[in-house]
């Protein structure tokens, strides 16, 4: 194919494309804000639980597990009014520390196997096995501490979480969203973009200019390719600069990726678009809302049943989320990035022929 | 009737012959809910099993043995020993493994020394924000088992002073918390990807400013418009409700008029931001990215669903505020696994109403000035 019809193709697409003020902010704008914003406000760690700590009055070991809690960071006072069910049916409360019946806590250690009792919310049920597990130990600790019985001895283990060691929410959230917008932002943009060429006729012009199949498929996709590699650096300057999650891997790794992996939304973005018009935006969804929930980013892929498994290795976006936080985060060895970009690759090889082949039907 | 409720119940009736005509909408309105809560019902667990681990057993005694042995016994775990020449490293970096235990020699010896340095390391890969935590749970619970056992103590479980009651989900059920939240975000996406496309394409096509010329207020219009999505909505959301009842054993312990009333605040609130959305765009690519944009990922990701609103920063938990299927989530789940009554969801209704009314002023404004010349 020629260069110069190549770049009468580009220099359209991408004029149509940047001349809409509204089309610009999304394109460029918006990738940046969402990211800035997903990736401050979502945390992975437990906070704020509102919890209440009922007990009798003056009951000074009590209130000194207590304090220990809400010094933890986990936990904020809850005052409750009324009994403790209908404080946590109402949200004022999501966890009720509670004391011995029978009298002072002090006095009924050793006599109660478990002075006190933990009502929790479990209607998050994981965060309530945070919860439990975070209670638990503090008290066991200040008890222990109180009676001076000999504590168990230390565990003789290091646990070290690498590659964030801070379990900072930011370096684990990060990675994952800047995946989320890329695929979310080249698929509609190359779908509708080509359906409405449908829509307003235009498309019928340039098949009857006398070009070929393959000429018009590249002419009118590539442009799209370079508009979602363009949003690359404007995320990755994010990531960088707001969030500094750090950039383990070389450079080149993370391009080429992102390259394969816009490759393959621009051809399932052009698949989408060859199929009726008032179906479109049903097929899109059926395809984004899958491809988001099956990337691994909110939900573990693993523990899907075995029979529905390879739906979640036929998703491009879990191959480019694994990538990206391996080659940003881990450094990944290049037997697991050979794996998985020769996967996203053949699954984008996949969607490249089947634009081809839809195109091709459409076009005759 | 009054003229204006007539000039609305006839523009609802063409919409609803429109949609009679047009199979697929109404597909995708009834089927497409019902269908995409069943399946990701059945697919989402959040209960890890089989977390791999390798283990480097550099000790090599009884004991050691013994401790890894326990820990595999616990079943969150699955163990496979290091192969010759593998390093933790490695192992991890080519995701050849989740985690890598590393038992230092002496492990035996200095089980019971007070004061000696840890003999035993767990690496954890911390690139996968869902399965680090829960691991770290799993390990601090396994661990103290797994040392009893390589002491050779066959001791019971600690006993801890706190006894705890889950309540609302005492089997610790993760669909019942996935459920009820699965169907706020796929009632949303619905309802606003109805309304948003086909009045955009109207807009497109011209047909539109057709309907404007006429005497029809635009008050009407838009009552005419929004109220046969609403109602098909609606239906989609009682196809939900059933599969979660009938297909997932989903408890529901509140009023079924509140839910139903919420449901229909919420619908209202998704189709009247869906009908902002293509009056402010007219166009049907940019509806769509808006709708996407606006309607689905925060929906998935600051709603709530997964990502619990009280663990964000102050700034954005006020920012929440204004997303309707931040209020509706916790209607949902407090009406479907705690049994709430309006005394404990006012706080949630009148957000809901007061944001759909927000919507719909806002539609109907812009609406109007689009009409001016």
């Amino acid at each position: 194919m020629s260069l110069i019809l190549l770049k009468g193709f580009f220099r359209k697409e991408l004029t149509q494309a940047l001349r809409d003020k509204r089309m610009r902010m999304l394109i460029f704008a918006l990738p940046a804000i969402q990211l800035t914003i997903f990736g401050f406000a979502l945390k992975t760690e437990v906070r704020n639980v509102r919890l209440s700590v009922m007990g009798r009055p003056g009951d000074a070991l009590l209130e000194k597990v207590a304090r220990r809690c809400y010094a933890s960071g986990y936990f904020i006072p809850a005052r409750i009014g009324g009994d403790w069910l209908s404080a946590l049916r109402s949200g004022q409360a999501e966890a009720i520390l509670a004391g011995p019946v029978a009298g002072l806590l002090a006095d009924r250690l050793g006599k109660d196997k478990a002075p006190l009792q933990l009502l929790l919310d479990a209607s998050n049920m994981q965060r309530a096995q945070q919860l439990e597990n975070y209670v638990a130990q503090i008290a066991a600790e200040e008890l222990a501490a109180y009676s001076g019985q000999p504590q168990a001895p230390p565990q003789k283990i290091s646990v070290r979480v690498l590659y964030n060691p801070a379990l900072d929410s930011a370096i684990f959230m990060v990675p994952a969203v800047m995946c989320m917008l890329l695929c979310v932002i080249t698929i509609i943009l190359t779908a509708m973009a080509l359906a409405r060429e449908k829509e307003t006729g235009t498309f019928e012009t340039i098949i009857s200019a006398p070009l070929r199949n393959s000429e018009v498929l590249a002419g009118k996709t590539l442009p799209y390719v370079l508009l979602g590699l363009l949003d690359v650096p404007i995320i990755l300057g994010v990531a960088e600069l707001m969030f500094h999650v750090p950039l383990r891997g070389p450079l080149w790794e993370l391009l080429l990726a992102a390259a394969v992996f816009v490759f393959a939304t621009v051809a399932i973005g052009t698949v989408i678009s060859t199929i009726a018009a008032n179906q479109q935006q049903a097929m899109m969804a059926s395809f984004l809302f899958p491809a988001i929930l099956l990337s691994g980013i909110m939900f573990p892929i693993e523990n899907m049943p075995e029979m529905f498994k390879p739906l979640a290795y036929l998703n491009p976006l879990k191959y480019f989320v694994t990538l990206l936080r391996g080659i940003m985060l881990k450094g990944m060895g290049p037997q697991s990035f050979l794996f998985n970009i020769a996967c996203m690759g053949a699954l984008c090889a996949g969607a490249v022929g089947l634009a081809a082949l839809r195109f091709r039907q459409k076009l005759n | 009737m009054s003229p204006k409720l007539r000039v609305a119940a006839s523009i609802a009736l063409k919409e609803l012959r429109h949609i009679r005509r047009d199979p697929f909408t109404l597909a995708m309105a009834l089927g497409m809910p019902v269908l995409l809560v069943t399946f990701f019902g059945f697919i989402i667990d959040f209960h890890y099993k089989n977390i791999s681990v390798t283990v480097f057993d550099h000790d090599g005694t009884p004991a050691s043995r013994r401790f890894a042995q326990s820990l595999g016994a616990s079943g969150y775990f699955r163990l496979s020993k290091a192969h010759e020449g593998l390093t933790p490293d490695y192992a991890l970096e080519n995701d050849k493994s989740f985690s890598a235990l590393v038992i230092n020699p002496g492990f035996g010896r200095d089980l019971d020394k007070r004061g000696a340095g840890p003999s035993a390391q767990l690496l954890l890969d911390g690139s996968d924000n869902a399965k680090t935590g829960v691991t770290l749970g799993y390990f601090q619970q396994a661990s103290a088992m797994a040392f009893d056992a390589a002491r050779g103590q066959r001791s019971p479980p600690p006993s801890s002073p706190v006894s705890t009651r889950f309540l609302f989900n005492h089997e610790l059920n993760s669909r019942w918390f996935i459920i009820p939240g699965l169907t706020v975000v796929i009632c949303g996406l619905v309802g606003i990807l109805l309304t948003a496309l086909t009045v955009a394409r109207e807009w497109e096509n011209g047909s539109m400013e057709m309907l404007l010329s006429t005497p029809a207020r635009p008050g009407s219009i838009i009552a005419g418009k929004l109220a046969p999505y609403l109602a098909l909505g609606f239906c989609g959301v009682a196809f939900v409700y059933a599969a979660a009842r009938l297909v997932f054993g989903v408890p529901f312990c509140g009023s079924h008029a509140l839910y139903a009333f919420s449901c229909l605040l919420f619908l209202l609130a998704a189709t009247a931001q869906g009908l902002f959305i293509s009056i402010a765009t007219r166009q049907q690519q940019l509806a769509m990215q808006f709708s996407i944009v606006s309607g689905l990922l925060p929906s998935l990701l600051l709603s709530g669903f997964v990502f619990p609103v009280d663990s964000m920063p102050l700034f954005f938990r006020w920012f929440t505020c204004i997303l309707p299927p931040r209020w509706f989530m916790e209607t949902s789940r407090d009406l479907f696994l705690k049994g709430a009554g309006l005394a404990d969801l006012w706080p949630q209704f009148l957000m809901q109403a007061l944001l759909c009314a927000v919507l719909l002023a806002l539609g109907l404004k812009k609406f109007k000035t689009d009409l001016e010349p």
